[in-house]
């Protein structure tokens, strides 16, 4: 425990600090401070889910441009899929197959057919968008509303508590769960090891016996499950209905925040809280007319905090060696 | 490599955009049932015979449960009444707009709507550019000192009066003290409403505090529901028991949250914008008080159908703007704030009343 905090100085520092002005400010006013929380963390799940799409792809070699699309195709499959078979299982579960068909779909053409890795991402942002459009019929409606629990026990602890556990929905909680499973996996397991390898130095790997080409196409279609969530969380979730559109650049913000993240499960999903908390801040100073300023110019505090940071952070981390270039195995 | 991998996307993604943005989607109807000159395409709009409409909307589509749609059907009814072809294009990216307009100057179209505040200057600059077609600005003001062109005309409307009307009913049953609004773009007809709303709900209770929130990004200020949903929340979670959402499907998501919040309908509601939401956005229902309407879609079908038969230069037109029926809401609310409610849209409507409101 000692060491790793030796090791992690910096973050830990970091955490605490953040987590102690966190609680002053929800001692101090616990209404706003709570209503500001909650935004953020509804604003971060469909980013942090993005963002671990991202975190695997890259670690495994594959830079995943298509996530924005990934995206967008699971909210409309999520939402036509509940709405036409009047249940919210089928729903969820098309959102999530239709993640993983794309995920397949950009897996199979840039590892098995080595396409560039880009333009078939971007070629599946436009599908997706054509698709989805021309497939949209206005006036549809879920047959339900997803279901929200508090957990008992959890939900009762101030602030944390609160934010994460209370009033909160499955696909929440499956990114709170996502979010340590990866980091674990990543950095904890066998399978992490060979990930992380096959992302750095592919031909070391496969040198090793491991077999790039099949795992870079499972970790990068089973990611996109993780896409087809945050889909189904836009449409069916944090809203009920599906316009078009209605990814509206999250899909590129989680790349963002996946280096801002640093290619750490954990790391990237602060980050999608921070980047969450300070857009709430935003339209706070906007509501509270604290400073008389227009609209416009508030809302650009979220990026330009985010290049700060990233330009502070520039240099301190460093992309999977791999990442971009496919893999073609000597002597074929 | 990899910093120029990242760019190499970016450009590729502009680039595809861009593409997709050309033109933008459209679609068209032709009112085949009428009798002589109506046609089924537009080969022949040069033809005097032939009135050929054509419509851009502003970065929103045609389906969009407010604004555009209601601004389409107004257009689509007046090419059925006159027997006209009707086109229209969804603009993407607003710098399609002049290139939209040009898909129907080029073919000599009678008549081009524009939809929107943001089409003021290309629509002017297309004017100029084609005096043969009339245009007619949707939510435009055009200064005669400044333009010239007698072949265009905009219609404006009294949003602050709808956004007034809104607001004072807001005011007289808040229990919190506290209401809300979550906007689209701030843009003047976005503001009027906005100012409007505030203006109404402290002439009702001077104790209200209103919470006023404006999308703070350009491009997809209008469609976004999720941030929409997103803020609606927020202001519930402090206490707001009014939200007014005006602002596409920004708005929309706003009022859909809180039909999904618990005491929707009883002690939390929702107040549309535009048109008549309880049709255009069941999932809002539960908590659909009313919605602040300007009367789009008969405001264009009129004004087309002066282009085409009437006189034209010098237009200028002030539709008109109120409060959509409670539906079922009509029973809820209590007698003496409805007459209140109704006085004050009527007074407003006649001049009696002023809303006070500058931008």
């Amino acid at each position: 425990m000692a060491a790793w905090i030796q090791r992690n100085k910096f973050s830990v520092i970091l955490g605490v600090v953040v987590l102690v002005l966190a609680y002053i400010y929800y001692f101090s006013d616990k209404t706003t401070a709570l209503s500001m929380y909650r935004y953020a963390w509804t604003y971060a799940v469909p980013l942090v889910l993005c963002a671990l799409v991202g975190v695997i792809g890259e670690r495994s070699g594959v830079v995943n441009i298509g996530i924005e699309g990934q995206l967008l195709v699971s909210a409309f499959a999520g939402f036509f899929g509940a709405a036409y078979s009047g249940s919210l299982i089928v729903g969820i579960l098309s959102g999530v197959g239709c993640g993983l068909i794309l995920g397949g779909f950009l897996a199979w053409t840039t590892v098995k057919w080595r396409m560039d890795q880009i333009i078939a991402g971007v070629v599946l942002n436009i599908v997706a968008t054509g698709i989805t459009s021309f497939y949209y019929k206005p006036g549809q409606l879920l047959p339900a509303l997803m279901p929200h629990w508090s957990i008992p026990g959890l939900s009762s602890i101030p602030l944390i508590g609160e934010v994460f556990f209370k009033g909160t929905g499955v696909i929440a909680l499956i990114a709170i769960i996502a979010v340590f499973g990866i980091h674990f996996g990543l950095f904890k397991t066998t399978w992490g090891l060979r990930t992380r390898a096959i992302g750095e130095y592919p031909s070391a790997a496969d040198t090793a016996g491991i077999n790039v080409i099949t795992m870079r196409l499972v970790n990068v279609t089973l990611a996109g499950a993780l896409a087809g969530l945050a889909g189904v969380f836009l449409s069916m979730d944090s809203t009920s209905s599906f316009e078009r559109g209605m990814s509206a650049g999250r899909g590129f913000l989680a790349l963002a925040i996946m280096i801002f993240g640093a290619w750490r499960p954990l790391r990237a999903a602060a980050a999608a809280l921070f980047f969450g908390f300070v857009t709430a801040a935003a339209s706070q100073l906007q509501a509270d007319q604290v400073i008389n300023v227009p609209p416009q110019l508030v809302g650009t505090l979220p990026y330009v905090l985010t290049l700060v940071v990233l330009a502070v952070a520039a240099g301190r981390v460093r992309a999977p060696g791999a990442v971009g270039q496919p893999f073609v195995k000597e002597g074929k | 490599m990899k910093a120029k991998r990242y760019l190499v996307a970016g450009a590729a993604t502009a680039l595809a955009l861009g593409l997709t943005a050309c033109g933008g989607s459209t679609g068209s109807t032709g009112s085949g049932s009428s009798a002589s000159g109506a046609a089924s395409d537009d080969s022949n709009c040069a033809d005097a015979a032939v009135f050929c409409i054509g419509l851009v909307t502003d970065t929103g589509k045609v389906d969009d449960k407010s604004f555009n749609q209601a601004s389409h059907e107004g257009a689509k009814a007046a090419a059925a009444a006159d027997g006209g072809f009707y086109k229209y294009v969804e603009t993407q990216d607003a710098k399609d707009y002049a290139a939209n307009m040009a898909q129907f100057t080029n073919k000599k179209y009678d008549v081009v709507v524009t939809v929107g505040f943001l089409m003021t200057d290309a629509t002017a600059e297309a004017a100029a550019g084609s005096p043969d077609t009339k245009f007619i600005g949707v939510d435009q003001f055009f200064d005669p000192a400044t333009v010239t062109a007698k072949n265009l005309t905009g219609i404006q409307y009294p949003e602050d009066q709808a956004g007034y009307g809104a607001g004072y009913l807001a005011g007289l049953m808040t229990k919190t003290n506290k209401i809300g609004q979550v906007l689209g773009l701030e843009i003047p007809p976005v503001q009027k409403f906005a100012k409007g709303y505030e203006a109404g709900a402290k002439a009702a209770n001077p104790a209200v505090q209103v919470t006023t929130v404006y999308h703070p990004a350009g491009d997809n200020a209008f469609n976004d529901p999720t941030w929409g949903a997103a803020e609606a929340k927020k202001q519930l979670d402090q206490g707001a028991d009014f939200i007014f959402g005006a602002g596409g499907n920004t708005g929309n998501g706003a009022l859909q949250e809180v039909a999904k919040a618990t005491g929707a309908g009883d002690t939390v509601f929702c107040i549309g914008v535009d048109t008549d939401q309880w049709d255009t956005v069941p999932a809002a229902q539960k908590c659909l008080i009313t919605s602040a309407t300007k009367e789009l879609s008969k405001s264009v079908t009129d004004t087309i159908a002066v282009a085409n038969k009437g006189d034209f230069e010098g237009l200028t037109t002030m539709g008109s703007a109120g409060l959509a029926p409670f539906h079922d809401f009509d029973s809820k609310i209590p007698a003496d704030v409805k007459t209140k409610v109704e006085k004050v849209v009527s007074d407003l409507k006649s001049g009696a009343l002023e809303t006070g409101v500058t931008l």
